[in-house]
């Protein structure tokens, strides 16, 4: 598998080797090198943007670190690029480190710019320092030890070897753990810590990685331009540059910066160089037309574009069959009486609370679960529902209380590391990993108990077994039908092989038969001893599944009893329909 | 005419052994001498690429109707011009087009900015290529470079030069500076500029500094500041703005509080503030008197050349790069007179040996180059606005226009 696809990338970067050394003229040899060197940085920001959906605006901030590094090592300490370029690697990846503490606090527009800012702070600071202009010496001697070339090829084929070591750089990321998990940060942070994954930890792995890719080609790009200034390295340019070139090409893919620099830097190029002289700044012009025209016909990407049409040409009929969910046999009617009371408490909530400014959205709550049962928690809108459950599951930190987790305080902990105790839980709004296939989206929450990929992958096969979903398992999320979509979330919960279940709403928007058919799997998985905590908003269906329920109200526990009980109960009445119902009931 | 097959053969191989005999620059010899013009003609610096253009357009125009270069037996110049964009990376990739398409180039003039100058100077170094330039920054030759000729005085020479000629201009018009004043934004330039002056410029020709203010463009209030000059009352104020809203600003409330119109001399640095641009936002009163010190400016002798550009171009007055670069081909001509082949290593040598005595077009100094590709003794200009014309005040030789001082 590792050839099959390596095979193809070495004989492309073959054979732009054997065009780069047919090239003599060498304005031609130059183009050839930045489009790799543009691909390359387009590459980083991939690895980092690309898989997290973070968008840096301020990639700049490692290339021009690592630039004038390069460039300062020669000029004050006389030492070769050869030795230069790889530290600044490290320097990039510090940088990357640093940064991301710092920044990853924000979220969404608030991150991307914060970063906006790094490269330009950083670009008054070099000025300040008097570095506005620095040209590398010129080695007579030694030019080779000095990486000074007179024949542009040799620059192409450095780069060609520098471009090909991070495409397989990006492509073992993108196959890994590492990259599951960002693609899982990318398509939902929430979702993904909630399937055990520290999403911290694994952003900062991220731009520490791509930080130091960036600040080696930084550094390789002193050497093709001789030249440094804070504008050419730091400036908001070359930040964009990394963008476009990725979002031209393709976002989250290895091709989408190699399609969108051999397109779009030699397209800047011919243009100024054809029309500069005569219509000065058309070319500026042109091209900013071209690309907003190619974004608006391809919003992801000339990659994705192309491949969506090839998908639908040749695999329409693959989806048509794959449709049908097959429920697990041997499902007995819910029972509706006995709850199954061997009496071991897996789950103690104890006066549990949460306000927001004065509103008092769970307050004192308390009550208790019994490994194997299934507890629902309802209430009308606006009862606290939701927030008791994201105090349970780490997404809120409670003010007071306590949670015990097989008796042990679990008050207050993160997602991930809730998840690895052994809670696993299901979002009220969807959140599917929608370019991701079945079976890839509930990998991600193997990873938490399996020591390697192929653990992972025999793990979710096997949860995709349990809520009948193999007949799907290489379809495309984004495919999926809802009742197919929540059983694929459940799925990704239990790959985790929780002790415990949150489920949030989990029936919603499912028509009876579908809802049924849940019932079904849920009671099954109940069967084989995994507890369950499911909140609804209606309590039709509900009364099927569980064996208890706790009513809130106003983000108190109105009632804790049986179905039956709770369905003949005055207060639950008046709650839901209000004081003028309750008579009639 | 109709050729036989056999004088067709005849003539064929005549041909062909001329051009084996006496190679490529024969061929170049009977046509046409590439020279190159490598300028931003696009972005920011687009108006100043423009002017050199037209300096180049006029210098290339007068060589070839004056019979061309003599020693190629008549050869015309056939100018080819670049735009090197408005960034160090457009530069040098356009240098980097330059030297691959046009192999048979000569010498080429650029690039405007010393940044860009910098980067295209390192293709033309590697492509062995000759080049002029009117860029300030020491660091264009000192990096041991063979091919590049600086014709302006580098700016560290331009910042030593400078003071110590506006004290003896002022002198020379009646005035005697004691105090002087410093206005300047904080952009990389202008603080790079007032840096040696508070550090001991001002100090060695005896300068008092009595008022020092940086602000952050844009302004949007310049009462503070120029209150603060009042008060001080100094005998000269050195002004640096990048903006010129902020310039204008700064003018109009001196002009306000009766300091305006030369009334308390003032230096600009910096060739933006003496463009014909300026007249477009601000009145000839709010600048007359302005003082600038320059590379290169439009000075006596240079007639013939201000009425051409009137009359092709439309513009006022012969600024730096007009003049500038209008020179480079006269050197490049008098180069290639003396190399006597159209070869750029011959053109190179020719301009490291070449003694063409006192310069015409560049203020101060000799036609010739030191080792480093440093003009010998060169000069600069000082200008002043004079009734909504910056003309030249200095040197003597050049000045067309006695320096306005007041006397207080």
């Amino acid at each position: 598998m590792r050839l099959r696809t390596v095979l193809p990338l070495v004989m492309l970067a073959a054979a732009y080797a054997v065009i780069s050394l047919l090239v003599t003229n060498s304005y031609y040899q130059l183009m050839m090198t930045l489009v790799l060197v543009w691909a390359s940085f387009g590459l980083a920001w991939n690895l980092f943007s690309g898989y997290t959906g973070l968008i840096s605006f301020g990639h700049a901030v490692f290339f021009g670190l690592g630039a004038y590094f390069t460039a300062l090592g020669q000029i004050y300490f006389d030492l070769t690029p050869w030795l230069l370029i790889p530290v600044a690697a490290l320097v990039g990846g510090a940088a990357g480190l640093l940064i991301g503490a710092l920044t990853f606090r924000l979220r969404s527009h608030y991150f991307a710019l914060a970063m906006l800012a790094y490269p330009l702070a950083i670009l008054n600071v070099f000025m300040w320092l008097g570095y506005q202009e620095l040209t590398i010496p010129m080695k007579h001697k030694d030019a080779v030890a000095y990486m000074q070339f007179t024949d542009g090829r040799v620059y192409t084929l450095l780069a060609i070897v520098m471009t090909l070591a991070i495409v397989i750089l990006s492509q073992a990321v993108e196959r890994s753990r590492f990259g599951m998990a960002l693609i899982a940060i990318k398509q939902n942070e929430a979702a993904a810590e909630a399937a055990g994954i520290n999403t911290l930890a694994w952003k900062l792995r991220a731009i520490t990685l791509s930080g130091a890719v960036t600040g080696a080609i930084g550094a390789f790009y002193v050497m093709v331009l001789l030249v440094v200034t804070p504008e050419s390295v730091f400036g908001m340019l070359v930040s964009a540059q990394a963008l476009t070139v990725t979002m031209f090409g393709g976002v989250g893919t290895v091709w989408g910066p190699l399609i969108g620099a051999a397109i779009l830097i030699p397209t800047g190029q011919i243009l100024q160089a054809k029309l500069g002289a005569q219509f000065p700044g058309i070319e500026g012009v042109i091209y900013g037309l071209a690309i907003v025209i190619v974004i608006l016909a391809a919003p992801e990407g000339i990659f994705w574009r192309v491949r969506d049409k090839m998908r639908k040409r040749t695999g329409g009929t693959a989806l048509a069959e794959s449709g049908a969910v097959s429920i697990p046999a041997a499902i007995e009617p819910a029972s509706t009486s006995v709850p199954r009371n061997d009496g071991e408490i897996i789950l103690s909530v104890r006066n549990l609370s949460k306000s927001f400014g004065g509103l008092k959205a769970v307050q004192n709550v308390s009550f208790d679960v019994q490994r194997g049962s299934i507890l629902g928690i309802i209430g009308p809108n606006g009862a606290g529902k939701t927030t008791l459950f994201n105090l349970l599951n780490g997404f809120q930190h409670p003010d007071a209380g306590e949670v015990l987790l097989d008796g042990r305080n679990v008050f207050g902990e993160s997602p991930h590391r809730l998840c690895a105790a052994g809670v696993g839980r299901t979002f009220q709004v969807m959140r599917p990993f929608a370019r991701l296939s079945v079976a890839d989206n509930v990998v991600i929450g193997a990873y938490i108990r399996a020591a390697d990929d192929a653990e992972a992958r025999a793990h979710a096969a096997d949860a995709i077994a349990r809520v009948g979903l193999t007949g799907a398992a290489n379809r495309i999320a984004s495919e999926l039908t809802t009742k197919e979509l929540r059983l694929m979330e459940l799925a990704r919960a239990l790959a985790g092989a929780p002790r415990l279940l949150l489920l949030d709403e989990t029936l919603a928007g499912l028509g009876a038969n579908e809802a049924a058919e849940v019932v079904t799997v849920l009671r099954a998985l109940a069967k084989q001893g995994i507890t369950i905590v499911i909140i609804e908003h209606t309590m039709h269906t509900m009364v099927r599944l569980v064996d208890r329920f706790v009513v809130l109200d106003h983000g108190a526990v109105l009632v804790e009893d049986t179905p039956q009980a709770i369905t003949r109960d005055n207060r639950v009445i008046e709650a839901y329909l209000g004081t003028k119902w309750s008579a009639h009931a | 005419m109709k050729l036989g097959r056999r004088e067709f053969l005849a003539s064929a191989g005549a041909t062909a052994l001329t051009a084996s005999l006496a190679g490529r620059s024969a061929w170049a010899q009977a046509k046409e001498v590439e020279v190159g013009l490598l300028m931003p003609l696009s972005g920011l610096y687009a108006r100043f690429g423009a002017s050199a253009r037209q300096g180049a357009e006029m210098a290339v125009d007068k060589i070839n109707k004056e019979g061309g270069i003599k020693a190629l037996g008549g050869a015309k110049m056939k100018l080819v011009v670049l735009d090197c964009g408005d960034t160090a990376e457009k530069a040098k990739s356009a240098a980097q087009r330059m030297v691959a398409e046009y192999p048979n180039m000569v010498a080429v003039s650029g690039s405007y900015l010393s940044t860009f100058t910098l980067a295209t100077s390192e293709v033309t170094e590697r492509a062995h290529l000759p080049m002029l330039t009117l860029s300030y920054s020491d660091l264009i030759t000192d990096r041991g470079f063979k091919y590049i000729f600086q014709t302006s005085a580098t700016a560290g020479s331009q910042a030593t030069q400078a003071l110590p000629t506006v004290v003896k201009i002022a002198k020379s018009a009646g005035g005697n500076p004691k105090k002087v004043a410093i206005i300047t934004d904080n952009t990389a330039a202008s603080v790079a500029s007032v840096k040696p002056m508070r550090e001991h410029l001002l100090k060695d020709v005896g300068l008092e500094l009595v008022v020092d203010e940086t602000f952050t463009p844009p302004l949007a209030d310049a009462t503070p500041l120029v209150q603060k000059v009042r008060s001080a009352r100094p005998d000269l104020l050195f002004f640096l703005p990048t903006v010129i809203s902020d310039a204008k600003l700064v003018l109009e409330k001196m002009n306000e509080f009766g300091m305006g119109q030369g009334r308390v001399p003032t230096m600009a640095f910096g060739i933006a503030m003496f463009e014909p641009d300026m007249l477009k936002s601000m009145s000839p009163d709010l600048l007359q008197g302005m003082i600038g010190s320059i590379g290169s400016w439009g000075s006596k002798g240079h007639e013939a050349i201000a009425a051409e550009l009137k009359a092709k171009y439309n513009e006022p007055w012969v600024d730096q790069n007009v003049i500038s670069t209008y020179a480079d081909y006269i050197v490049i001509k008098e180069a290639l007179e003396k190399a006597g082949k159209a070869d750029r290593e011959a053109v190179a040598t020719a301009l490291h040996t070449m003694d063409g005595g006192p310069s015409k077009y560049y203020p101060g100094g000799e036609i010739k180059f030191d080792d480093k590709g440093r003009r010998v003794n060169a000069g600069l200009t000082i200008i002043q606005w004079q009734s909504g014309v910056p003309v030249t005040i200095y040197p003597d030789n050049l000045a067309v226009a006695k320096p306005i001082w007041s006397k207080k």
